[in-house]
């Protein structure tokens, strides 16, 4: 009985936590109006929350600068199962406008799996919505699947994609601090 | 048999009546109600009534994460105490006249029984190990101790007023509070008496942390305070332990001032309290929400150890020469 609830409410409750990898501020504008009375997002239950360890969904929007992917992805380890990424901006999906420059390490889709990727430049509210909504359906399949694998066997339910993946970003420095040594 | 009978009398109070069950649907639909008016008070369409029902169950379906840092015990038991302290408050509070637990001294024990909830959270806050935390928990203790005079004066004036007119000096029992309004009308309706309703209808939302006294948990500036570490299961009982605290309070409120309005059915007792509590609530939380900025925690303090207990006294004083 109350798995089913559980499992219902995960889709009803989404809170979201949005990492600032650079952006231009142009898609993090466009997010703020998605919680504004407008739109009001909070009538999907949608909240922004301060830390990463009570979010559902993270939001990541920019182009993913040298200095905040390592962050970016610690970030994105802290946040619990189940747990969806979304990206909004056409920035984290191919480095838009900044692509080529040095520093830019786009697309996010190299390190961690993508659920939702909003693309545009900015997009529009109703499309990041509509992104955040989708997030929610998927967020209900990932609990059914660890209830699954929970069943089958596997006591931690099957290991997160970007688990696995967050090392992966070698070439990339640890800390700001030995970028500038 | 006795002696099962009882208690299994105790564990039906304790778990459905006026207990945890009870305490769960109150706390959790007030809270619900109060995010809807906020909403419709910012002109936004608003959460479902059922939103912190969803909130509860989705984090009681999350990942726990115990940070490295943190003392695992003291991590997790925190939230149980917080929210066994919280149910059995609403085991000493009357529904409107019927008392359920009935002592000497309840108000004290009432005095004490609030703190619990606060002080565990400042354990667990503690145990974790985040510096948000950190800053959180010596917040909470500055709105703890703001927020705890003009409660003691209130109790105070109460129990003199109740007192003088039992001839036993000062009253701290509730039950024998709610005998004296069933006999004498509400306490409300004395005018010496106004005073320390209204400073008791301030200092609600103090206690229950709502904005705009809730520096000690300012999510836009410190991640929630001491919560910040916390995940899944032992963040959904803080939740609760904080919804269910809105309808204590305001509980609270309805046995000290607006005793003896009951009917005696003690099932529509309970109804009428709730009707109360979420009209307290709208008013006295949602409203002051919905219009209000966050206060700084020297705002705060200074609020409530001036204007708020100022309030409180002049109905203290009023009580001890006996009007
Ligand atoms: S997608 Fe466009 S608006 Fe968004 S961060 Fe990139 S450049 Fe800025």
């Amino acid at each position: 009985m109350f798995k089913n609830l559980i499992t219902e409410s995960t889709a009803k409750s989404p809170w979201l936590f949005h990492i600032n990898s650079g952006s231009c501020n142009g898609c993090d504008i466009e997010l703020v109006a998605v919680l504004t009375p407008r739109y009001d997002a909070e009538r999907f239950g949608f909240k922004l929350a301060g830390s990463p360890r009570h979010a559902d969904i993270v939001v990541v929007s920019g182009p993913l600068t040298q200095q905040s992917l390592p962050r970016t992805l610690r970030a994105i380890s802290q946040v619990p199962e189940p747990r969806c990424i979304v990206t909004i901006g056409s920035c984290p999906q191919s480095g838009n406008v900044f692509k080529g420059s040095y520093s830019v390490m786009a697309p996010l889709s190299k390190y961690v799996h993508v659920d939702v990727a909003v693309a545009g430049c900015t997009p529009k509210p109703e499309a990041i919505m509509d992104g955040l909504v989708q997030a929610t359906e998927i967020l209900k399949e990932k609990r059914k699947a660890w209830l699954e694998a929970k069943k089958n066997g596997l006591k931690d339910g099957p290991k997160a994609e970007t688990e696995q993946e967050v090392p992966a970003a070698e070439d990339v420095p640890a800390s700001g601090e030995e970028v500038q040594q | 048999m006795a002696i099962v009978y009882s208690s299994l009398v105790y564990l039906g109070y304790i778990l459905i009546f006026p207990g945890f069950l009870f305490c769960f649907v109150a706390g959790m639909l007030i809270t619900g109600i109060d995010r809807k008016i906020v909403a419709k008070m910012q002109k936004r369409v608003g959460p479902p009534i059922l939103q912190p029902m969803y909130d509860f169950f989705k984090l009681m379906g999350k990942e726990t994460i115990i940070p490295a840092a943190a003392n695992k015990t003291v991590f997790l038991a925190a939230p149980i105490v917080g929210l066994a302290a919280m149910v059995v408050i609403q085991l000493f509070i009357p529904v409107i006249s019927t008392p359920i637990l009935y002592g000497t001294a309840d108000l004290i024990v009432i005095l004490y029984l609030l703190l619990i909830p606060a002080l565990a959270e400042i354990y667990g806050g503690s145990a974790s190990g985040s510096p948000y935390a950190g800053v959180g928990l010596s917040r909470e203790m500055v709105t703890i101790i703001a927020c705890e005079l003009p409660l003691v004066l209130i109790f105070l004036s109460v129990a003199k007023t109740v007192g003088n007119a039992m001839g036993t000096g000062l009253c701290f029992s509730l039950s024998d509070i709610a005998a004296y309004q069933a006999a004498n009308g509400s306490l409300m309706l004395k005018a010496s008496m106004i005073p320390a309703a209204i400073a008791m209808l301030l200092v609600i939302p103090g206690e229950t942390g709502n904005h705009p006294f809730d520096a000690a948990e300012a999510e836009t500036e410190i991640c929630e305070g001491m919560l910040a570490e916390y995940s899944g299961a032992p963040l959904g009982i803080y939740k609760l332990t904080h919804a269910i605290k809105t309808f204590t309070l305001t509980a609270l409120f309805v046995a000290l001032f607006l005793g003896g309005i009951g009917t005696g059915i003690v099932l529509l007792d309970a109804l009428i309290e709730f009707a109360i509590c979420v009209v307290l609530t709208i008013i006295f939380i949602s409203l002051v929400h919905a219009v209000t900025a966050r206060l700084k925690i020297e705002q705060l303090f200074k609020y409530y150890w001036t204007a708020v207990s100022a309030i409180a006294l002049i109905s203290l004083v009023l009580a001890w020469f006996g009007m």
